[in-house]
């Protein structure tokens, strides 16, 4: 008999050494600097050089001091907003393009590649491609709208208040639509047919069949796609900052917690090291609290 | 100031810090080879003008013939990792000696942290520059002087020589001339301004180039810093109307115009006119070769404070000793060459950039008129220069107000509320 595969017997040390190297970079590069902002957070700083212990002052500051403490439930509201329509837009969008490729197998990998073909590149390049695009002097899109006739419709899409965190949304899609469509491509090749043939058999139409049977099977990919798209949204600074700078765009119009961030730390004053790590910290804490929040309650909407 | 804006790479910076990494400095100890007595001496002057490094091998030459034994090596770093890296590279003896610090509000973090030395009974020539320039590399609490001056930056409208002659368009003299001017081009469908609106960073430039004589530039500024005047009285806000007042005259979708867009609308001929810094001849002059440029300064509306065609200027950055180095005196007695005309001869010729030494004239001509027009009528550079100390800055609040104001967002007197609401938070006047 062959011998086969128990993790119940696999030797401690083989574990270690295969998970050794990832935890040592893990905790070097991400547990280590939480633990110094979180360290750092409570003492006032002079430039580089570490002053008193001030307890809960920097968070006091940051949460108090004008325009800052209204900036964040602002660009806070605009992470909620900037997850919501990447939920609605990219998310639907990506579900509808991997049941068309489940549907018709024909170029489902010529498609595939190229719907993750975006992927590849940095974000901060999609971002000054996209923005040259929209450029309302130079840019194609405006040039393109007022030649076939639609001069009412070319205007300063990054540089309207109105229009900026749409368009922030649907280039963020834009880039990465790819995700949820290969998710939902692999959770959809794991129901089984049956159980659609059976639907089809009672007399369920395609969308009842689609709906009380394939979607509450594809739940848990689902909850995945939400945490992720919702970790991704909150940490959002890389795309923003290319199309808007630091300051979030027109009016702040697309100020979001990262780039809120970014300023404190490198464009704040002598004690930035003090104040950004607090505001970190927080950042860090809704992120962390909500993201375990909705895993519980998609766990819990999920068919066995 | 540039650079400070856009630096995504920065946050690697902190990433450094926060493992606790070595300092920048520490893989190249150059700087602490000279200290033993007698030895020769090699200091290292860091700086965040990477284009520059050629030259100053040039104009750092002139001081290693004069001065047998030292070496000086300038080491620049990437603009917008600068100030992190000498953050750090200060609070060490493998640091600079001697440093390019940033100017105003953004030198005084490190000023807090003792990390550059007071000059001011160590650089004798200090006393002949005039005191607005001082200012810039002054710490606020103490009021010493913590570098040499070494660059002056001054805004104006920079202009399309041969689209003004193609119009018949002269110089402004009047604001009547001004506007006809702009009319003229408008009517002739040229854009008459190439103005930066989506990079906030331009717009209190702007507002300074349009708005100072309105409210009156130095005088108005001595009565702020006194406690007898404020952004939200009359004289400032109507600034901000004044400039505004030009919007007819910018470019289509102005809203969504970033810097380098309207840069390339002026180089590219489509725009008669760039209300900008100085800086930008050098970019302009190389990014389209046949420009001719000119430049001029906007003369005082009806109702101005002042009479005078006002321009706005300030310092760039200044040369400053590192309280950490091992060679202090050889870098005090280069701080103070950088102090005499004879560096700031060297320093624009080789630069192209206005050295901040007094007397010294420009050989570019372009810029000996931009120096001309600013020493006999200077402005300052209000929310950046003298505001910007504490946090927030006025020059943060400003870009942030003026931006929802030419958005139509808020009028004047917002924005302008904007700003003094944040700067009361830590702002004491001196009456």
């Amino acid at each position: 008999m062959r011998r086969r595969y128990r993790p119940d017997r696999t030797p401690l040390g083989w574990i270690a050494g295969f998970t050794l190297p990832a935890l040592v970079l893990y905790g070097l590069l991400i547990v280590v600097p939480l633990v110094t902002a979180f360290y750092y957070g409570f003492f006032r700083w002079e430039g580089t050089k570490q002053a008193e212990f001030t307890g809960l002052g920097n968070y006091q500051e940051v949460l108090t001091r004008y325009p800052l403490g209204e900036q964040i439930p602002v660009a806070l509201w605009h992470n909620v907003l900037f997850f919501v329509g990447t939920m609605a837009i990219q998310n639907t969008i990506g579900l509808g393009l991997a049941v068309m490729l489940y549907r018709n197998p024909r170029f489902k990998r010529f498609f595939q590649a190229v719907f993750s073909l975006p992927y590849l590149i940095s974000p901060l390049i999609v971002g000054y491609i996209w923005s040259l695009l929209l450029s309302p002097s130079f840019g194609p899109i405006n040039h393109i709208l007022e030649s076939v006739g639609l001069e009412s419709w070319a205007r300063p899409w990054l540089g309207e208040p109105d229009t900026a965190l749409p368009v922030l949304i649907l280039v963020n899609a834009w880039q990465w639509i790819g995700g949820p469509m290969l998710i939902f491509l692999a959770a959809l090749g794991g129901i089984p047919r049956e159980l659609e043939e059976a639907a089809s058999l009672d007399g369920a139409s395609a969308a009842r069949a689609f709906w009380s049977v394939r979607f509450p099977l594809l739940m848990p990919a689902v909850g995945v796609i939400t945490v992720l798209t919702f970790i991704g949204c909150f940490n959002i600074f890389d795309l923003v900052y290319a199309l808007g700078g630091s300051d979030g765009g027109p009016g702040g119009a697309m100020d979001v917690l990262g780039l809120l961030y970014y300023r404190t730390a490198f464009e704040g004053g002598a004690n930035a090291i003090g104040e950004s790590s607090a505001l970190a910290m927080m950042i860090f804490l809704v992120i962390f609290g909500v993201s375990i929040a909705l895993e519980r309650v998609l766990r819990r909407r999920e068919v066995s | 100031m540039i650079g400070r804006r856009s630096g995504l790479i920065a946050a690697l910076g902190t990433l450094a810090l926060a493992i606790g990494a070595c300092s920048p400095g520490a893989s190249d100890g150059g700087s602490d080879s000279g200290s033993g007595a007698g030895g020769d001496v090699t200091l290292e002057v860091w700086g965040w003008r990477q284009e520059d490094a050629a030259a100053y091998k040039k104009i750092f030459a002139t001081y290693e013939d004069a001065n047998p034994g030292v070496t000086v090596k300038y080491v620049p770093y990437k603009a917008d990792e600068y100030d992190t890296i000498l953050r750090t590279g200060l609070s060490d003896a493998n640091g600079p000696d001697v440093a390019q610090l940033r100017s105003y509000g953004l030198l005084q973090p490190l000023v807090a942290s003792d990390s550059v030395v007071a000059l001011d009974d160590e650089v004798d020539a200090l006393a002949e520059f005039p005191e607005a320039t001082l200012d810039g590399a002054r710490g606020v609490e103490d009021g010493k002087v913590y570098g040499v001056p070494f660059a002056l930056q001054t805004l104006h409208v920079i202009y399309n020589k041969k689209i003004f002659a193609e119009h018949g368009i002269e110089e402004p003299e009047t604001w009547d001339d001004l506007n006809a001017a702009f009319a003229t081009l408008k009517g002739a469908d040229v854009t008459p301004l190439s103005a930066t609106i989506s990079d906030t960073w331009m717009l209190p430039i702007q507002q300074e180039i349009f708005g100072a004589t309105t409210y009156g530039g130095h005088a108005y500024l001595d009565r702020m810093l006194a406690g007898q005047a404020s952004f939200t009285d009359k004289p400032w806000v109507d600034s901000l109307t004044t400039w505004k007042n030009t919007s007819q005259y910018w470019e289509a979708n102005f809203q969504g115009v970033n810097y380098a867009d309207a840069q390339a609308l002026f180089t590219s001929g489509q725009a008669a006119a760039f209300p900008g810094g100085v800086w930008e001849l050098a970019v302009f002059s190389q990014a389209n070769p046949e420009l001719e440029l000119g430049i001029f300064n906007v003369p005082p509306p009806p109702g101005a404070a002042a009479t005078e065609t006002l321009v706005p200027g300030y310092v760039d950055g200044s040369y400053g000793v590192s309280a950490k180095s091992p060679d202090k005196e050889a870098a005090l007695k280069l701080v103070n060459w950088m102090a005499s005309p004879e560096f700031g001869q060297a320093f624009t010729e080789q630069l192209r950039q206005i050295s901040a030494v007094p007397e010294v004239v420009p050989t570019d001509e372009l810029l000996a008129e931009a120096l001309e027009a600013y020493t006999a009528n200077p402005s300052p550079y209000v929310t950046y220069a003298y505001f910007s100390s504490g946090e927030p800055t006025a020059w943060d609040l400003a870009s942030e107000g003026l931006s929802k104001y030419v958005l139509g967002q808020s009028s004047a007197q917002e924005a302008a509320t904007h700003i003094q609401q944040g700067v009361d938070q830590w702002f004491k006047p001196k009456p």
